[in-house]
C-alpha cells in the first residue's frame, strides 16, 4: 500500500523537548493566585457504617477554609456506565456507608497542605463496623454480607455470550481439560500520583486543571455530581505522567476540589501521595477463572465453557467493561465451533479494580493461552503449531462480535518461531531452561457505547491558515503515548504538509469539538485519525476548486497534496504552495474562514471493536531451582497492528508492555491483610527497574486494516496481554511446574517444585 | 504528610556536635544520609525537636586502609564511596558488594554505612558482611571513647546498644589474613536493587593445605538483628569443606536464624533461603581463599 | 522551630530562602523556587523522579532537607539547558531515540544519567543500568533510555576529541 512518507516515520514526539527541559506542566506543577491545599480524609476500615461525623474541630482550625462529608454534596451516584445506571454506584463521598479501607469520608481545603493534613486529624468519625469480604468465593456464598444491599449476593453484573452446542462439540472432542487458574491485582504506578486543580469561573462555572486520560468523561460527571450543566465544566488535562487505565474515571479529588472551589471562590488543588496510591489506588482485576476445554486430537479447539468471577472490588468503576471484554477475550484469537462464557463481576471489601492495559486480556490470556498449551502437551503436538491450527484469519467471523477486516496472526506464528530459534532450541533442551509462547488479540477502540455519550465517539476540527499552517483541535488525550505526535502526523499527511506547521490543541473541552470518549481501549489512532482524515478532507473539498479554476482544468483532474504543495496529478507543473490555494480560497470565500469538523464513531462494526491486533510472544526462561529466582533471558516478539503510524511510538508500546509485563508475572503484587494494603511504598510494591529487564527483539508483520486511518490499527494494549503467559510456559519448560496462579514468585514456584513445603 | 517540625543543628567540628548531642539526647537525633532518618521524620514516627547535622564535621567521611591496623569508615562516608573503595574491593569484597547493591544510586549516594549501622534495621544489608569480617564501632561521647565489636552492638529491631550522647565515629575491620575469602549474596524478589529478603555473609581463612582455620557467617533480615552463626563456625573450622559438610554448615545457618513472615517472603521461604545462600557463600570464600594470598 | 535562612545556588544561580528544616529539598525547588521541572513520585526516595545533583552527585531531592543544600551547588533540569536554546546531548538524546514517553521520569532520568556519564563517560549497556536502578519508568521499558544515553556518551565523547 502507497502512503505519504510521514506514515511510518520515526517522528520523536512533538513535546519531548518540553519535557526533557522540565518545561512540560503537570498539573501539581500549577500554582493558582489564592490557591488552597486540599486533603481527603478515607476510611481506617474495609466496610462500616458512618455513625457521627464531627468536623467541627478541624473547621475551627486556624487556615482551614472548607471541610465538606458527603451530607454537605448533591450525594449524585455516578459512574462511567451511563447507559445503565444502576450500575453507577459510587458517591464522591460516603454518605452512610465505607466499603474499603481508603473509601473517601471528607474533604478539607486550607492555606497549606500541612494545615489541610493537621485538619484530618481533627475530623471525628464514629463508625459500626460491618463484617467484611476479601474474596470472591465468599461474597458469593450463601448469606454472605452484602456490601451493596441492592445487588443479587454481591454480583453487580453478570455477561454470558453462548454460540454453537456445547454439549454436542464437547462429545466429539479427544481431549477434555478442566483447569482453574487466579490471577491477582497490581498498579497502574503510573509515576505521576494523582493531581486535580479546580479553579472557579465567573457565574458558577469551574475548569478543572486534572490528570486524566479521558477529560470528556470526567467533565460529564463532574457537572452531574455538582447539580450543573455540563458545559459550565471546563475540564483541562495538563501533562499526564501515565495511566494505564486508571485515571479513566471521574474520582473524589476531581469532585472535592471542584465542589470546594465553587463554595469558597478560590482554586483548590489535591495532590495523591505515593502511599495513598498504591493503597487505594485503582487496580487490574483479580479474577478466579474456570475452563473447559475440548480438542480434537489433531489439535482443533472444538469447544471452550468459560467462566469468570472477576473481583471488583467495593464499586465497580470499569469492571463491567472488563466483564465484558473478558469474555470477547476467550474467543477473538482462536477460531472454534462451541463457546459459553460466563462473568461476574462481584463486590469485595477491598480497593476498586479498574481499567488496566488490556483491560480483561491479560487475566483472559494467562488461563487461555496457559491451557493450551497444556493440551499441546497432552496431544503431543508442538505449542506453535497448535496455535496455527487455530488460529484466526483475515476474514474469519467472531461470532455475534464481528469479521475480522485484517489479521497477521499466523504470519506473526510463524516470525516468532523463526527469530526465536524456537524449533532448535527445543531440541536442545538445556536444564533449568525453557521456552515459552503466548499470544493476544486486542480491540482498537470499543464499539459499545456504555457512556451513553449522545456524540460522536472522536471529534477533530482541522483550520488552515494563508501562512501554510495548520490548527487541530482535538479531545483525544495524549497520557504519554504519543497521540499527539500520531495524530500531526495523519494530518500531515493527508493534507501534505509539513508536521511543524500544525498547532495542536487538545486538553481543553471547552476549545476542541465534542467528543472524545477518551485513552482507553487503544482507541484513539484509529478513531481519533479517522476524525482528522474526514476533517482533512473537507478541508481539501474547500482547496481543490481553487486550482481547478487557477489552471482551468478538465472536469478529469485529479489533485495532489504533497510537499506543502498542492499541483495536478496528471501534470505536476501546474502547482501552487498551500499557503497560496488557501490565501485564494480564502479570497474566494470572502473571507469566511477554513474549517472543517470530522466525526468518527464505529457503526455497524458489530458489538466489540472495528479492528483487531494480534501478535505472538516467546519468553526464554532461566529458573535458579535452588531460589526459585526466575530469569527472563530474552523476549522475541512478532506483532500485527496494521500500518504503524509511527515506528518508534509503536516500539515503545512493545518495550513497555514488556516491563509491565514482567512484573506482572514475577514480582508485582499487593500483599493484603483485612482490607489493607501493606506494601504500598515503591520498595516493597516491585516493578522492575532497568536492571530486571530482559533484552528484546521484535518483528513487524504488517497488515493493512481497511478501517484504519492509513491501514493502521492498535498497538497499545494488546502488547501487554502475552507476556505473562509466556513466561508461564517456560517455567513449565524450565522446571516441570504449571503455574496456574500468578505471580510465578520464587516461594511459590519452590513449593510448586516440591522443594519447599 | 506535614513537614516535620524541629530545630536543625549544623556542628562544625565533632566537640560540637557532641555538646548538642549531649544536650539534646532526649528529643534529638543525629542526621548522617538522612535516608532512614528523614522518612521516619515525615511519618510522624518520632517525638523529635532538634537534629544534628554530622555533614559539616570535617574528616568524618574518611575511608583508610593500613595492612596492619586494617580499614577504617569514617561516620560520613557514603555508601557508594565504600563500594567505589579500591581497597575495600580488594580486601572486603563482601561489603563492597553490600554497599554497590543495596537502595538506589541516589540513596546509596547519600546514606552512610555508620547510617546503616546504627539504624539497626534487621535487613541492614552492610550489618552482615561487616559481622562476617568481625568489625567494631568506635562510640564517642564527651570525655570517652569505646569500641563496641559488632556483635555486641544491636540489641533488637531498631535497637542498639548506643547512649543517646554518644556518636558513631566509625567502624573499625581488622585486615583479613593472607589466604582467606570472603563474600556477601543476598537474595529479594526484584533485582539486584533492592533491599534484602535474605543475605548471608561469610569469612574464611585458611592454612597452607587448605584446612579452614577460622570460619565467620553472619545473617541479615532472618531474625530481629543482623547475627552471627557460631555453631555453623564451630562446624567448618579445622575442617575441609566437602559436600556433606556445607550442607551441615548451612543447616546450622538455618538454626541460627529466627525469620518471620512479612511482605517480602515468608519465614519458610527465608530459612530455606539461608540453607541455600550459605552453602553458596561457604562455597565462594572458600575457592576465593584458595585461590589467592590476598 | 523557625524557618532557617539559606542559600541555595541552583543552576548557577544564588537564592536565599526562608526553609521549614523539616522541608525537603525537593519541595522548596518546587514550591519556593517553581523550578517545578523536578517530579515528586513518591517521596519516599524509591522512584528516583526527583533526583538532581549536588556538589555533582545524584541525590533524591525528596530525601535531602534542603538546610542541607545551603550553599551547595544544585544542579535540576532546568539547568541542563539554561537558554533553553542548546540542549546537552543527554536531553538531544532522549528526545531523538525515543526515550520520553510521558516524560514525569525523564528529569530525575536524565540527571541521574548526568552523574553516570560523568564518573564514567564510556559505560555498558549493564552499567547503564545499574546506574538508572533507582529510577523507575512505567511507560518505556527503559529501552529507549539505554539507548539514548549511550548516544549521548558517543556524542559527548567526540565533542571533546574535536576540541
Amino acid at each position: 500500500m502507497n502512503h505519504p512518507s510521514i506514515i511510518g516515520a520515526s517522528i520523536p514526539r512533538l513535546d519531548g523537548r518540553a519535557k526533557v527541559t522540565g518545561r512540560a506542566i503537570y498539573t501539581d506543577d500549577i500554582k493558582a493566585p489564592g490557591m488552597l491545599f486540599g486533603a481527603l480524609l478515607r476510611s481506617p476500615i474495609p466496610h462500616g457504617r458512618i455513625k457521627r461525623i464531627d468536623v467541627s474541630k478541624a473547621r475551627a482550625l486556624a487556615g482551614v477554609k472548607d471541610v465538606i462529608v458527603g451530607a454537605d454534596t448533591p450525594q449524585i451516584k455516578y459512574g462511567n456506565w451511563r447507559l445503565v445506571p444502576a450500575s453507577q454506584d459510587e458517591l464522591p463521598l460516603a454518605v452512610d456507608k465505607v466499603r474499603f479501607v481508603g473509601d473517601e469520608v471528607a474533604a478539607v481545603a486550607a492555606v497549606s497542605s500541612d494545615i489541610a493534613q493537621r485538619a484530618l486529624e481533627l475530623i471525628e468519625v464514629e463508625y459500626e463496623e460491618l463484617p467484611a469480604i476479601y474474596s470472591v468465593e465468599e461474597a458469593t456464598a450463601e448469606g454472605a454480607p452484602l456490601i451493596h444491599e441492592e445487588s443479587q449476593g454481591n454480583v453487580s453484573l453478570v455477561r454470558k455470550i453462548e454460540y454453537g452446542d456445547l454439549e454436542e462439540w464437547f462429545a466429539k472432542a479427544d481431549l477434555i481439560l478442566e483447569d482453574e487458574f487466579k490471577v491477582h491485582a497490581v498498579s497502574h504506578a503510573y509515576l505521576e500520583p494523582c493531581s486535580s486543580l479546580a479553579v472557579p469561573d465567573e457565574g458558577g462555572r469551574v475548569t478543572l486543571y486534572t490528570s486524566t486520560q479521558t477529560p470528556y468523561i470526567v467533565q460529564c460527571l463532574l457537572a452531574h455530581t455538582l447539580g450543573i450543566p455540563e458545559n459550565y465544566v471546563r475540564v483541562m488535562k495538563t501533562q499526564v505522567g501515565g495511566g494505564f487505565g486508571g485515571k479513566m474515571e471521574l474520582r473524589p479529588w476531581e469532585f472535592s476540589a471542584s465542589f470546594m472551589a465553587l463554595r469558597t471562590g478560590l482554586p483548590v488543588k489535591f495532590t495523591l501521595n505515593r502511599a495513598e496510591e498504591l493503597s487505594y489506588g485503582r487496580r487490574r482485576h483479580p479474577m478466579s477463572i474456570y475452563s473447559k476445554v475440548g480438542f480434537s486430537k489433531d489439535g482443533k479447539l472444538l469447544a471452550k465453557d468459560f467462566q469468570v468471577m472477576l473481583d471488583g472490588g467495593a464499586y465497580n468503576a470499569m469492571g463491567p467493561t472488563a466483564t465484558f471484554l473478558c469474555g470477547t477475550f476467550g474467543n477473538m484469537l482462536y477460531n472454534f465451533p462451541a463457546y459459553r462464557y460466563y462473568g461476574r463481576h462481584v463486590y469485595t471489601n477491598k480497593p476498586p479494580a479498574s481499567a488496566m492495559r488490556g483491560f480483561g486480556a491479560p487475566q483472559a490470556a494467562f488461563a487461555n493461552e496457559t491451557q493450551l498449551n497444556l493440551a499441546a502437551e497432552k496431544l503431543g503436538i508442538d505449542p506453535i503449531e497448535i496455535r496455527l491450527i487455530n488460529a484466526m484469519q483475515t476474514g474469519d467471523v467472531i461470532p455475534d462480535v464481528a469479521t475480522v477486516s485484517s489479521c497477521g496472526f499466523k504470519e506473526c506464528l510463524e516470525k516468532v518461531r523463526e527469530i526465536s530459534g524456537w524449533d532448535a532450541k527445543r531440541q536442545a533442551k538445556t536444564p533449568n531452561k525453557g521456552l515459552g509462547v503466548g499470544c493476544f488479540s486486542f480491540i482498537s477502540g470499543g464499539v459499545f457505547n456504555w457512556f451513553d455519550t449522545k456524540y460522536n465517539f472522536s471529534a477533530a476540527e482541522v483550520k488552515v491558515f494563508d501562512d501554510g499552517t495548520a490548527q487541530l483541535a482535538s479531545m483525544a488525550c495524549d497520557i504519554g503515548q504519543g497521540t499527539d505526535t500520531v495524530l500531526r502526523q495523519i494530518l500531515a499527511a493527508e493534507l501534505g504538509i509539513s508536521i511543524e506547521k500544525i498547532r495542536l490543541i487538545a486538553m481543553d473541552t471547552a476549545a476542541t469539538p465534542k467528543a472524545d470518549l477518551g485513552s482507553w481501549g487503544s482507541r484513539v489512532t484509529l478513531m481519533n485519525g479517522n476524525a482528522v482524515i474526514q476533517a482533512a478532507r473537507k478541508i481539501k473539498d474547500m482547496l481543490v476548486p481553487v486550482l481547478f479554476s487557477q489552471f482551468d482544468l478538465n472536469q478529469i483532474h485529479d489533485v495532489a497534496f504533497e510537499g506543502d504543495e498542492v499541483f495536478v496529478k496528471a501534470n505536476p507543473k501546474k502547482r501552487m504552495s498551500f499557503a497560496e490555494c488557501v490565501y485564494k480560497a480564502l479570497r474566494g470565500r470572502r473571507g469566511e474562514p477554513l474549517s472543517a469538523y470530522g466525526y468518527y464513531t464505529p457503526r455497524d462494526k458489530g458489538l466489540v471493536s472495528p479492528a483487531f491486533s494480534f501478535g505472538a510472544q516467546v519468553a526464554e526462561v532461566s529458573v535458579d531451582e535452588d531460589t526459585g529466582l526466575v530469569t527472563v533471558d530474552q523476549m522475541y516478539t512478532a506483532h500485527d497492528c496494521g500500518v504503524a503510524i509511527n515506528k518508534m511510538a509503536v516500539e515503545g508500546q512493545l518495550e513497555g508492555a514488556i516491563q509491565m509485563g514482567l512484573g506482572y508475572t514475577l514480582s508485582e503484587q499487593f500483599v493484603m491483610r483485612e482490607g489493607h494494603t501493606l506494601n504500598n511504598t515503591f520498595l516493597d510494591y516491585k516493578m522492575p527497574t532497568a536492571e530486571d529487564m530482559p533484552p528484546s527483539v521484535y518483528a513487524e508483520v504488517e497488515t493493512y486494516e481497511p478501517e484504519g486511518p492509513f491501514g493502521a490499527k492498535e498497538a497499545g494494549e494488546g502488547l501487554a496481554i502475552p507476556t505473562a503467559p509466556a513466561i508461564a510456559h517456560g517455567v513449565f519448560e524450565a522446571t516441570g511446574f504449571r503455574c496456574r496462579k500468578l505471580p510465578i514468585t520464587p516461594e511459590r514456584l519452590l513449593r510448586g517444585m516440591g522443594k519447599l513445603r | 504528610m506535614p513537614t516535620p517540625r524541629f530545630t536543625f543543628h549544623q556542628p562544625q567540628n565533632l566537640e560540637q556536635a557532641l555538646d548538642l548531642v549531649g544536650m539534646y539526647r532526649t528529643n534529638g537525633k543525629i542526621l548522617a544520609g538522612g535516608t532512614d532518618l528523614v522518612p521516619k521524620l515525615r511519618a510522624g514516627l518520632m517525638d523529635v525537636h532538634h537534629v544534628v547535622s554530622l555533614n559539616r564535621v570535617p574528616g568524618l567521611n574518611r575511608i583508610t586502609f593500613h595492612e596492619d591496623d586494617g580499614l577504617v569508615i569514617g561516620a560520613g562516608a557514603r555508601l557508594a564511596d565504600v563500594a567505589l573503595n579500591p581497597e575495600v574491593m580488594k580486601h572486603y569484597p563482601g561489603l563492597a558488594h553490600a554497599c554497590s547493591v543495596m537502595a538506589t544510586t541516589q540513596i546509596r549516594n547519600m546514606g552512610t554505612v555508620a547510617g546503616n549501622i546504627v539504624n539497626s534495621a534487621p535487613s541492614a544489608d552492610t550489618a552482615a558482611p561487616l559481622l562476617a569480617y568481625k568489625a567494631a564501632v568506635i562510640l564517642v561521647e564527651r570525655g570517652g571513647r569505646r569500641h563496641v565489636p559488632l556483635t555486641e552492638f544491636f540489641s533488637g529491631p531498631g535497637l542498639n546498644v548506643m547512649e543517646p550522647m554518644e556518636i558513631m565515629e566509625a567502624i573499625r575491620v581488622p585486615s583479613p589474613p593472607r589466604r582467606s575469602g570472603s563474600a556477601y549474596l543476598r537474595l529479594s524478589a526484584r533485582s539486584k536493587v533492592d533491599i534484602a529478603a535474605v543475605g548471608v555473609a561469610g569469612f574464611l581463612a585458611l592454612d597452607m593445605d587448605g584446612v579452614i582455620i577460622e570460619a565467620r557467617l553472619a545473617l541479615a533480615a532472618v531474625a530481629p538483628t543482623p547475627l552471627r552463626c557460631p555453631e555453623a563456625e564451630a562446624m567448618l573450622a579445622g575442617q575441609k569443606p566437602d559436600p556433606q559438610l556445607l550442607t551441615r554448615a548451612a543447616a546450622a545457618c538455618v538454626r541460627a536464624c529466627r525469620p518471620i513472615d512479612d511482605v517480602r517472603a515468608t519465614a519458610a521461604y527465608r530459612r530455606k533461603m539461608v540453607q541455600v545462600l550459605a552453602g553458596r557463600v561457604i562455597e565462594q570464600c572458600y575457592q576465593t581463599a584458595e585461590r589467592g594470598d590476598a | 522551630m523557625a524557618k532557617q535562612l539559606i542559600e541555595l545556588i541552583v543552576n548557577g544561580d544564588r537564592y536565599e530562602v526562608a526553609v521549614e528544616p523539616g522541608a525537603s529539598l525537593a519541595e522548596v525547588l518546587r514550591e519556593e523556587l517553581y523550578l517545578t521541572g523536578t517530579k515528586v513520585g513518591c517521596n519516599q526516595g524509591d522512584c528516583g523522579a526527583c533526583t538532581v545533583l549536588v556538589d555533582g552527585r545524584s541525590v533524591s531531592s525528596c530525601l535531602t532537607l534542603a538546610v542541607e543544600a545551603h550553599q551547595r551547588e544544585v544542579t535540576t533540569i532546568e539547568g541542563l539547558a539554561p537558554s533553553g536554546e542548546t540542549l546537552h546531548p543527554l536531553q538531544e538524546a532522549f528526545i531523538e531515540k525515543g526515550a520520553v514517553q510521558c516524560g514525569f521520569c525523564s528529569a530525575g532520568m536524565i540527571l541521574a544519567a548526568k552523574a553516570l556519564l560523568d564518573r564514567n563517560p564510556a559505560p555498558s549497556p549493564e552499567e547503564i543500568r545499574h546506574g538508572l536502578s533507582g529510577n523507575l519508568c512505567r511507560c518505556t521499558g527503559y529501552v529507549k533510555i539505554v539507548e539514548a544515553i549511550q548516544a549521548a556518551s558517543l556524542k559527548l565523547a567526540a565533542g571533546k576529541e574535536a576540541r
